[in-house]
């Protein structure tokens, strides 16, 4: 079944894996190349992803076939308006031993898996969107004043319908931030779409092979998230993350301080209200790191890093009502700050 | 054991990185030196030539402006160059992101030299420089850098053809110009048509003007009203400069272009001046008047008087502190004036540039010596001569004699330099205290009571 070595693993069995994983998911995940990239980048630098696409395009087959690919547990929650927290993290129900004695017993709520897949997360009230938080963030469940760690590796993609707003409660800003990438779905080609319904609509299924042993799948991919982060970074690259993710940030923003190192773009000034967290250069090196990986190379080029900019940055920015009159997305402006960086202002 | 090889093989072929990325250095540093040496060179030999054809083809106002715009550019420039040399030096960190950018090696070369000297360089650390030591032979110094010598030559080459053209072009342009007073006869002009100014302390070069009494006056007052004209003193002073300027750039335009002994001969220049009965009748009635201006233009001029003239020898600028030289023969001892006066002493009648002269008329002549105060001084009465005051004190004038054509008004002479000037002529000296006869001791009382009275 695997064929994957089991001991430290080198950059060439990083490459080798990803890629294995990479065709599984094609099986049934036909284009969103990109997407996919993106989703097991973020898995393998230790993140969690937020989709974001229409009805349709792929979401929960996406994730699906993730977990069957990486053999690891998987747990779906469909976020409504009336899931409560409890629903997500476990609550504490009464059970009867075998002695007859009732006592309390935490019943795990479905976070406590590997793989997570919150669909339409938007759905739900932003107390119950919450409850994600502390798992996210620090792989620990609190209730009831006793804490549950979860076992790593844990991976939560959460899916958004941009569409279909009415009733939707938009995520916090503060859960925005906690995902490293945000993967955005979009429709398929004709090419795709043609080959996607030959492959759906026939008698046969397409079968997913697992890439790792279900024993063994959790210790892999943790070794294969070590070796990301054993990638080296130079200085510069460092120091280019961080004009990217400072430039993000309007110059009139009252939080911004030693504005005048920073390099401004008249677009951030007009339309971010407010910029990229220090997350956002953190998910930048990160997914830089992955992306050299799978270049063969242990340190990071600033290519990586303009490379998952978009992913890493578009939703930590904030855009105001001008914005959103204009038509401007995120994503546009930072592919502005891009240029404004690399142009060479200090 | 094996670890340790390990390590030194590592840490051989580090070194093997960082030696290119030195290399690649060297070679862009040196780059860097050589642009700012062309480019120094380029600016100022360009410079240097224009500024040379300048000295040909441009008057002397025109050319000092020029020249020192030229400078200041020049200057300006070669500051930027050596600026933009030294912006271009790199260090090894920027050495090894050029040859990243050059040999696309997407980061390695500047994450090994930015981490070389790290402690902990992580567990990729062999197998980035293992790596990058794959591509070595794309970041070698002659690939990342091809040239050994700065475009910058080719502006040097520009400026020194430019140069070489820049002289000749100047002189077929220019050809040399007909010395004044270079086998020409004397020139004529009219003093209505001089245009005057003060000559400057030192001014060397000028003319010898020759004119009869009446009309030299008139030049006096001439150059009295263009003095008034032009205002108080800063109106002078900024004359002053300017004149100053224009002959430090002739100066200079004269050196550069090599006419310089053929500027310093001197025009003989003839005033005409059609009220000059007018002007002598001036003199007669205010004989005082004449006698003051004399004093103090004396030595300026030659005043064309034949019948009462009187040349007054003084001796050479190294002659002039020696009190005890001889008198001429002929001398009765009663003026110092006298002595001299019309000797032919052939040193003083050549055409040499410091040979002057003073000619006065007669009765002006035996005012002379006592005008300089120096023979009323009871306490230097059989000393040696106090220095002249007026030596420090007199001035030239200078004339700016333009051709006017006026038909056979001005003599038929053609006008050849713009630039002429009056200072002393052949037949004018300085006015120096003459040399004194000795007085007998018997008669030293007697003549010491009389000036104490």
């Amino acid at each position: 079944m695997s064929d994957v070595q089991a001991e430290t693993p080198t950059v060439a069995d990083f490459v080798r894996t990803f890629r294995r994983i990479q065709a599984e998911i094609h099986k049934l995940i036909i284009g969103h190349e990109q997407a996919v990239e993106e989703l097991l980048s973020a898995l393998f630098a230790g993140g969690h992803v937020l989709i974001e696409g229409v009805p349709g395009t792929g979401k929960t087959t996406l994730v699906k076939t993730l977990g069957l690919a990486l053999n690891l547990s998987f747990n779906r929650i469909q976020f409504t308006v009336d899931l409560m927290p409890a629903d997500i993290t476990g609550t504490r129900v009464i059970l009867s031993g075998d002695d007859g004695r009732r006592e309390f017993t935490f019943a795990p709520g479905p976070v406590f898996c590997h793989i997570l897949l919150g669909d339409e997360i938007n759905r739900a009230t932003p107390k119950t969107q919450s409850a994600l938080l502390e798992a996210m963030a620090e792989l620990q469940v609190t209730v009831s004043g006793t804490t549950y760690r979860l076992k790593p590796p844990y991976f939560v993609m959460a899916t958004l319908n941009p569409i279909e707003m009415e009733g939707t409660y938009p995520l916090p800003e503060a859960q925005l931030d906690r995902f490293l990438f945000k993967v955005r779905l979009n429709y398929p080609d004709e090419g795709e779409l043609t080959r996607i319904i030959s492959s759906t609509t026939g008698p046969e299924e397409a079968g997913i092979e697992a890439v790792f042993h279900a024993t063994e799948a959790p210790e892999r991919i943790e070794a294969l998230k070590r070796l990301v982060r054993e990638v080296m970074a130079a200085p510069a690259m460092e120091t280019y993350a961080a004009r990217l993710v400072r430039a993000t940030q309007p110059q009139n923003s009252r939080f911004v301080t030693d504005e005048a190192r920073a390099v401004h773009d008249e677009m951030v000034n007009r339309y971010v209200m407010f910029g990229s967290s220090p997350r956002g250069a953190q998910a930048l090196i990160l997914g830089a790191k992955v992306r050299a990986l799978l270049d063969g190379r242990a340190n990071i080029a600033r290519e990586d890093i303009e490379h998952v900019a978009v992913a890493a940055l578009a939703h930590r920015i904030m855009l105001n009502y001008a914005a959103l009159s204009d038509g401007i997305d995120a994503a546009h402006i930072v592919e502005r700050v891009i240029k404004s960086v690399r142009a060479g202002k200090p | 054991m094996s670890f340790s090889s390990q390590d030194r093989r590592a840490d051989e072929k580090l070194g093997q990185i960082l030696g290119r990325v030195g290399s690649v250095r060297t070679r862009l540093n040196r780059l860097a030196l050589q642009h700012a040496i062309f480019y120094t060179l380029a600016i100022a030999i360009a410079g240097g030539a224009a500024i040379f054809a300048g000295a040909y083809l441009l008057s002397p106002l025109a050319f000092l402006v020029g020249a020192s715009a030229l400078a200041i550019i020049g200057c300006a420039g070669i500051a930027r160059a050596v600026g933009a040399a030294w912006r271009m030096r790199v260090s090894t960190v920027r050495a090894a992101a050029i040859a990243d950018d050059r040999a696309e090696l997407k980061g390695r070369l500047s994450t090994i030299v930015a981490l070389a000297n790290h402690q902990t360089r992580g567990s990729l650390w062999a197998y980035l420089v293992e790596d990058t030591l794959g591509y070595q032979d794309r970041f070698a110094a002659a690939r990342i850098e091809r040239r050994r010598v700065s475009r910058a030559i080719y502006p040097l080459a520009g400026a020194i053809v430019l140069a070489a053209l820049a002289i000749p072009i100047s002189k077929i342009k220019h050809p040399p110009q007909i010395a004044p007073g270079s086998g020409q006869d004397d020139l004529t002009v009219d003093l209505d048509d001089l245009h005057l100014r003060p000559a400057d302390p030192g001014d060397e070069s000028g003319m010898q003007v020759t004119a009869d009494a009446a009309t030299m006056h008139r030049l006096e007052d001439k150059l009295a009203r263009e003095s008034a004209a032009n205002g108080g003193a800063g109106g002078n002073s900024l004359n002053q400069l300017v004149n100053r300027a224009r002959d430090m750039a002739g100066h200079l335009q004269s050196k550069l272009t090599g006419q310089q002994t053929a500027s310093k001969q001197r025009l003989n220049l003839r005033l005409a001046d059609a009220g000059g009965d007018q002007a002598q009748n001036e003199i007669h009635r205010a004989p005082e008047t004449q006698k003051n201006r004399h004093s103090d233009v004396a030595g300026q001029f030659k005043q064309d008087q034949p019948k009462s003239n009187r040349e007054i020898d003084l001796p050479r600028e190294d002659d002039s502190r020696q009190p005890n030289s001889e008198p001429s023969p002929g001398g009765d001892g009663e003026s110092g004036a006298e002595a001299n006066s019309g000797t032919d002493n052939p040193g003083n009648h050549d055409n040499s540039a410091t040979d002057r002269r003073i000619q006065q008329s007669g009765e002006n002549g035996s005012n002379g010596g006592a005008a300089h105060g120096t023979g009323a001084d009871p306490d230097s009465l059989f000393g040696a001569p106090a220095p002249s005051k007026l030596g420090t004190e007199g001035f030239e004038i200078a004339i700016e004699a333009r051709p006017v054509d006026h038909g056979a008004k001005g003599a038929g002479h053609a006008y050849v330099a713009p630039k002429v000037r009056a200072p002393l002529s052949l037949n004018q000296e300085p006015d120096e205290p003459v040399a004194r006869a000795a007085v007998p001791a018997e008669d030293r009382t007697t003549i010491k009571r009389v000036f104490e009275r």
